[in-house]
C-alpha cells in the first residue's frame, strides 16, 4: 500500500466531505486530491523522478498537506522541514538530502537567495504565495499559478511499497541533522495500528495544532486521510482559548499534544468553562509528563479517553501506548507495544530484562525506518539484528508494562522539540570567549524541559550572558536558544573526559 | 523610552536576531510572520507584567490584545488606567 493512496480511496468514498479545515478555508476531499495531482503533475513535468527528494519549507496550511500528497503522487520523497529554522539550518538539510524541487512560503524567499548557491541539486522552485523577490538562477513557478492553470487527472507513477516516502530530520546527536528515512510500509503499517487503538472512524475530527513537519503531528495527518476523518488546523496555540473556541465550534472528536501542550492549557487557558460534548479523546506523546499533569486534565475532562503514547520519529511516530482505563492504575507507564510492534527491554548483554530490571527499550515492527539517510554507519548503531535501540532506558512491570527510566542519549524535549545539545554547544563554542559549553535540560512547569547552558571562560576572556545569549538568537532558531546560562570554572567530567551532564541539571541557575 | 519602543526593542532583541528589523511593522501579525510561538507568547506576558506591573488575565491571552505591536501598546495602555 502507498500512503496517497489513503487518500485516494477515500475521494471515492467521501468527494464533498471537508478533510482539511483552516480557518474559513476547507478542502474537501476531492479538492484536496484535485490540488495535489495539480502540483504532483507540474513535478513531474518539470524533471522530479521516483526517488528524488522534494522540500517542503511552508507552514501546516491547507498546503503542507497538499505538496505532501503531490510529492508522493510523483513518486518522490517528502521532506518537511522547519519554518522557524535558520539559514544554516535549512542549508544543511537540503545539501544532506540533495533535495531536487523545493516548496517555500514566499516570506522565506530571501533565505533561498543567500543559501541556493550551496544547495547544487535544487533545480526547481515553487513559492507558496508568489516568487516574487526571488533572485536565486533557478526555475520557478508560483503556487497559484499551478492551481489555476495545471492538470488534475492523477498522475500514472510506479512506485513500490518498500520505497522511501518522506525524510524527517531530527537533531543528532552529534549535532548534524540525521534524516529519518520512512517507506511508504512503515508509513501505512503505523497509521493502521494507530487507528486501530485510538478506534478511529470517518466521524472522526482532531484539533492539530502540532506542525506537520514532526512525526506526531505528520501522523495525525495520515490517520485521519486513511479513516476518511477530518483535520482542523490551528497555529494559533500561542492564544490557548482562541483554539478551545475553534474546537468546540468544530466539534472536534480528538485533540493531541505533547506535554507543554496540556500544560499551557491547565495553566493559561480557560479550559474550565468549556464543555466539549463532541470530544471523545486525546493522546499525549513527544516526551514525559507528570501524573501530577496527566490528574489535573482527567480531573478537568473527566469524560474523555486520555491516552499516553510513547514513540520515536526513527518508528514512524508511535511505539507504545497506555489503554485509557489503565491510566490511573498504571499512573507513570508509557503502557505496551502498539499492534504490530515488539517492544523488548534487553540489558547491556542482550538478554531480556526481569519485570523490575532496567535495559533498553528494543523495537521490532514494519514501522521501524529503513534507515538515517546517507548515514549507514548511524543506522547500524541503532538498527540491529533484533531491531530499533532506542536509547531509552525502561524496566516493565509484573504485567508488563513499561516505564522509562531515563533515556540514554542526551536529547533534550522542551515544548514540542527534540534538540541536540551538541548543536547549541557548536554555536556556543563559535563565540571567542568560550572554552567550552553543555547545554543541558532542567525541569520546566511549561517546557518539560528547559535549555541551560553552562559555560567555562577562556582565561583571561570576558562575556556577559547578554553577549553569549545574542550569539546564540543571532544563529539559532528561537527555541533552541537557552533560557538559563551559567558559568562555571570547569565542567564535572568523567576519567575519560566526558562531560557528566546530569550532574549540571541538578541545579538551576539564575 | 515609550512602550512602543520597550516592546518593539524585547521582541527585536529575544526573537528576531538576525533578521531583518524592518520586517516587524507595528500593524504585522506577530504569529503570522513567525516572529513569535506559543512559548514566545508567554515570555512576552512575561516582560509586560514585570516592566508595567500588572497581570495579564488568562482571558486576556488572546490575539486581540497581543498579536501585534499597536494591539500591545493598546493593551498596555488600557490595563496601565485601570
Amino acid at each position: 500500500m502507498l500512503i496517497h493512496r489513503y487518500l485516494e480511496e477515500n475521494v471515492e468514498k467521501f468527494p464533498y466531505k471537508d478533510a482539511l479545515i483552516y480557518f474559513s478555508g476547507r478542502l474537501t476531499y476531492i479538492e484536496l486530491e484535485k490540488a495535489a495531482n495539480r502540483l504532483a503533475n507540474r513535478l513531474v513535468d518539470n524533471g522530479i523522478k521516483p526517488g528524488d527528494r522534494v522540500g517542503i519549507l511552508i507552514e501546516p496550511l491547507i498546503n503542507y498537506a497538499v505538496a505532501y500528497f503531490a510529492i508522493l503522487k510523483a513518486g518522490a520523497i517528502a521532506v518537511g522541514l522547519n519554518t522557524q529554522g535558520t539559514a544554516r539550518n535549512f542549508k544543511s538539510i537540503l545539501r544532506d538530502c540533495e533535495v531536487s524541487g523545493l516548496i517555500v512560503l514566499s516570506r522565506l524567499i530571501h533565505v533561498l537567495n543567500e543559501i541556493y548557491q550551496e544547495i547544487p541539486s535544487l533545480k526547481y522552485v515553487i513559492g507558496d504565495g508568489g516568487i516574487e523577490g526571488l533572485t536565486a538562477k533557478l526555475h520557478s513557478e508560483s503556487w497559484l499559478d499551478i492551481q489555476m492553470s495545471g492538470d488534475h487527472k492523477r498522475p500514472n507513477v510506479y512506485q513500490r511499497p518498500e520505497a522511501p516516502a518522506q525524510i524527517i530530520y531530527t537533531s543528532g546527536t552529534t549535532g548534524d541533522p540525521k534524516g529519518v528515512t520512512l517507506s511508504h510500509k512503515n508509513l501505512t503499517a503505523n497509521t493502521d495500528s494507530i487507528v486501530q487503538y485510538l478506534q478511529l472512524t470517518h466521524e472522526d475530527k482532531v484539533m492539530a495544532i502540532l506542525p506537520f513537519f514532526y512525526s506526531y503531528g505528520n501522523s495525525l495527518l495520515l490517520t485521519h486521510i486513511r479513516v476518511g476523518g477530518s483535520i482542523v488546523m490551528d497555529t494559533r496555540f500561542a492564544y490557548p482559548n482562541v483554539v478551545l473556541d475553534v474546537m468546540s465550534q468544530e466539534r472536534v472528536t480528538g485533540f493531541s499534544g505533547v506535554p507543554s501542550t496540556f500544560a499551557i492549557l491547565m495553566h493559561k487557558s480557560n479550559i474550565h468553562n468549556y464543555r466539549f460534548e463532541h470530544l471523545r479523546y486525546i493522546t499525549q506523546a513527544g516526551g514525559p509528563m507528570t501524573p501530577a499533569l496527566t490528574e489535573k486534565i482527567m480531573k478537568a475532562m473527566p469524560h474523555l479517553k486520555i491516552y499516553i503514547m510513547y514513540g520515536q520519529t526513527e518508528a514512524s511516530a508511535r511505539l507504545s501506548y497506555l489503554e485509557p482505563e489503565m491510566l490511573l492504575k498504571k499512573l507513570g507507564s508509557i503502557g505496551k507495544a502498539i499492534p504490530g510492534v515488539t517492544l523488548t527491554v534487553k540489558n547491556d548483554q542482550g538478554d531480556v530484562c526481569k519485570p523490575g530490571e532496567v535495559g533498553e527499550i528494543v523495537a521490532a515492527g514494519d514501522n521501524i525506518m529503513l534507515g538515517y539517510w546517507n548515514k549507514s554507519a548511524e543506522t547500524a548503531q541503532v538498527i540491529k539484528s533484533d531491531g530499533l535501540h532506542t536509547g531509552d532506558l525502561a524496566k516493565t512491570d509484573e504485567d508488563g508494562y513499561l516505564y522509562i527510566v531515563s533515556r540514554k542519549s542526551d536529547m533534550i524535549k522542551s515544548g514540542a522539540h527534540r534538540i541536540s545539545p551538541k548543536e547549541i554547544d557548536e554555536i556556543l563554542a563559535e563565540h571567542e570567549a568560550v572554552q567550552e559549553s553543555a547545554v543541558v535540560g532542567v525541569p520546566d512547569e511549561i517546557l518539560g524541559e528547559a535549555l541551560k547552558a553552562v559555560i567555562v571562560l577562556r582565561q583571561g576572556a570576558q562575556a556577559t550572558v547578554r553577549d553569549l545569549l545574542k550569539h546564540c538568537r543571532a544563529n539559532l532558531p528561537a527555541f533552541k536558544v537557552p533560557k538559563y546560562i551559567e558559568f562555571r570554572e570547569s565542567l564535572p567530567k568523567t576519567s575519560s573526559g566526558k562531560i557528566r551532564r546530569h550532574l549540571l541539571t541538578e541545579q538551576k541557575s539564575e | 523610552m515609550d512602550a512602543r519602543s520597550e516592546v518593539r526593542n524585547f521582541i527585536l532583541e529575544n526573537f528576531m536576531m538576525g533578521r531583518d528589523p524592518g520586517e516587524l511593522e507595528n500593524s504585522g501579525s506577530l504569529l503570522e510572520l513567525g516572529i513569535i510561538d506559543s512559548t514566545g507568547v508567554l515570555e512576552l506576558v512575561g516582560f509586560i507584567e514585570e516592566t508595567y506591573g500588572f497581570t495579564v488575565e488568562d482571558d486576556e491571552l488572546v490575539p486581540e490584545n497581543l498579536d501585534t505591536i499597536d494591539r500591545i501598546v493598546d493593551y498596555i495602555g488600557r490595563k496601565s488606567q485601570k
